[in-house]
């Protein structure tokens, strides 16, 4: 009988473990209401999606970020932009994407990497996105933003979102780094 | 039973299924598992990690030519125990004749650096007297140099390789292919503007002393100056030659993949900037595979006779792909990457017929560490094993025998693991932030030669082992 109940007490903290984490994870950040992945299915699983209102960001804003487990070259990291056009996941919002500028560096969540601003072409219209891409070991975070502002904004608040301690804490843990 | 009873009970199935899973793991001195393969001889390669290898028969020789990656963080340079120096791993040159007793015969060091970021892992060898304009005494070495250059050695002496030509200034390589009887090579390649790190450099090396660009070819987007979506890169072509006039390329990894079938005569001699409309011209199809799989190694098997269909009126024979997806993550941290046979006969409308894997359970594979998956197969096309038996590299499951005479229905006969030795390097994966880590063969690659011997590299810096087939596996190639 004390062996069940001591099961049962576990049981229940684990639940209230439980519980708490998904509550933490399920808490956006200021500003920013996490949204579905809006993505099909692709090589990765999917990542987490946020979006932030006009009201708040200036602008209808989107981002969306998540791990690429062995896709990095575990010695260069993310070398050039041509790998941020190819890894960061601006092509899921759209293969239509056009460079505006050369990119520069840019550490998110600890991690070195690249950021580059695009122009998209969609169907109605353009809009003005962002592609990060960072790396730890031979492991991948991308993260693409696409927003009606101009890519300057764009790329604020993107970042300003990444440094927030929660989208922060949970790309550490996708990672490993912690 | 009492409460106290099945937790006690619970604790004991647990202590049992851990201790299944530890019986799985790989112990120094532990016999190799096998069915119906054989060991017949081992070379430890100086230690280092074994990408592709060659076998050549040379004279009244055989010998073994075989690419490795770069070093570890733990030994970067390892020492050559013939010069007594550390040297970047290269290639190694093991004289198999007498397959029980290789002979190491020389390492040709590699570019600097660590694992895919130096080496020279890639190796194809030609006779100067089969290439139109090589020397006929000469032996031809195609070999890549770390990930900036290819390079020819001329190894007719094996223990002396003399180095011919360079060619460099890539951002990567990899397994690139070499026709012997036209000298045209098909270099997988990172030429610098482009704006994928692999793609192909088309080169005609008849004459290895002098080569001569073709053109570069990739897939519309990946070309220089393009915009948007960069498709997936390339991982190896593989040639039919003039006669069957294809090439197969292999794209992706572990994702993303799809199989291209290309004109060989249209890619050789249509227009060849690097533009998108020139870059579609010589494409026959391309195929997708899920986007959870890559295209390593793409072998074609043209017209096989198919047993179940030869009283049809049509159809009796077909052209078949064998596609080798890469497992590239430890622990089974991604899909399955497995074994894939297509039936490309209308090739515009090539269709996946079968699959083959490893079954996970009969090994506990995800448990044992490293990778788990495939990783690539045989590519000489010898009559000894051509269109009749397959081999592929599994990593920790080893080596596999696949009876593919009905590629529809694609069927192992035979494995070897081998064990694992103490230069066979650990693999790790990261849990909360530190690393946890196991070591575990890691079967890489896998050729033959025409006498059916058997040559698998590990890339765990076991070394190489030279196996046969034994019992019912050697029906299955018609060997006695």
């Amino acid at each position: 009988m004390r062996a069940w109940s001591v099961i049962a007490t576990a049981t229940l903290v684990l639940g209230v473990l439980s519980g708490v984490a998904a509550y933490e994870r399920a808490t956006p950040p200021d500003d920013w209401n996490e949204i579905a992945w809006p993505f099909p299915r692709d090589g990765w699983p999917a990542g987490r999606a946020f979006h932030c209102s006009a009201a708040s960001c200036g602008g209808d804003i989107e981002v969306y970020i998540r791990p690429k487990l062995g896709f990095c070259n575990c010695t260069s990291g993310v070398a050039d932009d041509d790998e941020v056009d190819r890894v960061a996941d601006v092509d899921l919002i759209s293969e239509r994407f056009v460079p505006i500028s050369a990119g520069e560096a840019v550490r998110v969540a600890d991690m070195p990497g690249r950021i580059r601003p695009y122009n998209l072409r969609l169907g109605d219209g353009t809009r003005a996105a962002i592609g990060i891409a960072v790396s730890h070991r031979c492991d991948l975070l991308v993260a693409a933003a696409q927003g009606r502002g101009d890519a300057i904004q764009v790329q604020r608040a993107a970042l300003e979102l990444l440094a927030k301690a929660e989208p922060a804490r949970w790309m550490k843990s996708a990672m490993n780094t912690q | 039973m009492k409460g106290s009873g099945k937790l006690a009970l619970c604790v004991a199935i647990a202590f049992v299924g851990g201790a299944d899973v530890y019986a799985q793991q790989q112990k120094i001195g532990a016999p190799p598992e096998a069915s119906n393969m054989k060991l017949v001889g081992t070379n430890d390669l100086q230690a280092r990690s074994a990408y592709q290898p060659t076998i050549h028969h040379q004279g009244d020789r055989w010998i073994a030519y075989i690419g490795h990656h770069g070093g570890t963080d733990g030994i970067p340079d390892p020492i050559n125990p013939m010069t007594g120096k550390p040297e970047p791993n290269g290639t190694s040159i093991v004289d198999v004749t007498d397959p029980a007793h290789p002979k190491y015969l020389r390492h040709i060091p590699g570019q600097e650096g660590k694992y895919e970021s130096g080496g020279a892992q890639m190796v194809r060898v030609c006779d100067g007297k089969d290439l139109p304009k090589g020397d006929r005494n000469a032996v031809y070495m195609l070999r890549t140099f770390g990930s900036e250059a290819h390079e020819i050695w001329n190894v007719a002496d094996p223990a002396n390789p003399a180095l011919i030509t360079r060619i460099g200034g890539l951002k990567d390589t990899h397994k690139s292919w070499w026709e012997c009887n036209t000298g045209i090579a098909f270099l997988v390649s990172g030429a610098p503007d482009w704006r994928t790190r692999r793609m192909t450099q088309v080169y005609d090396l008849s004459d290895p002393a002098h080569p001569v660009k073709i053109r570069d070819f990739g897939l519309p987007g990946q070309e220089p100056g393009s915009t948007g979506a960069v498709p997936t890169e390339l991982h190896g072509p593989i040639s039919t030659g003039p006669s069957g006039n294809r090439v197969y390329f292999g794209y992706g990894t572990n994702k993303g993949g799809f199989l291209q079938i290309v004109d060989r005569e249209k890619l050789l001699n249509g227009p060849k900037e690097p533009i998108a409309e020139n870059l579609r011209y010589p494409e026959i199809s391309r195929m997708p595979l899920s986007a959870l799989n890559g295209a390593h190694t793409t072998f074609p098997m043209p017209e096989m006779p198919i047993a179940e269909f030869a009283h049809d009126k049509d159809g009796k024979t077909r052209d078949i792909v064998m596609i080798v997806d890469e497992a590239i993550l430890n622990e089974c941290g991604e899909a399955r990457q497995m074994v894939w046979f297509a039936d490309v006969t209308t090739e515009t409308r090539p269709m996946m017929i079968s699959s083959y894997t490893v079954p996970e359970a009969s090994g506990s594979f995800c448990e044992r560490g490293g990778r788990f998956g495939s990783h690539s197969s045989n590519e000489s096309m010898a009559p000894v094993y051509y269109k009749k038996v397959a081999f592929i590299a599994f990593f920790n499951a080893g080596v596999r025998a696949l009876d593919i005479r009905d590629p529809y229905h694609p069927k192992e006969v035979g494995y070897f693991i081998p064990s694992i030795t103490p230069a066979t390097d650990k693999r790790c994966v990261t849990i909360e932030g530190k690393d946890r880590c196991k070591v575990a063969i890691q079967t890489n690659n896998v050729e033959t030669d025409e006498r059916g011997y058997i040559y698998a590299v590990d890339r765990a810096n076991t070394g190489l082992h030279i196996l046969e087939l034994t019992d019912e596996a050697r029906a299955s190639a018609g060997l006695p």
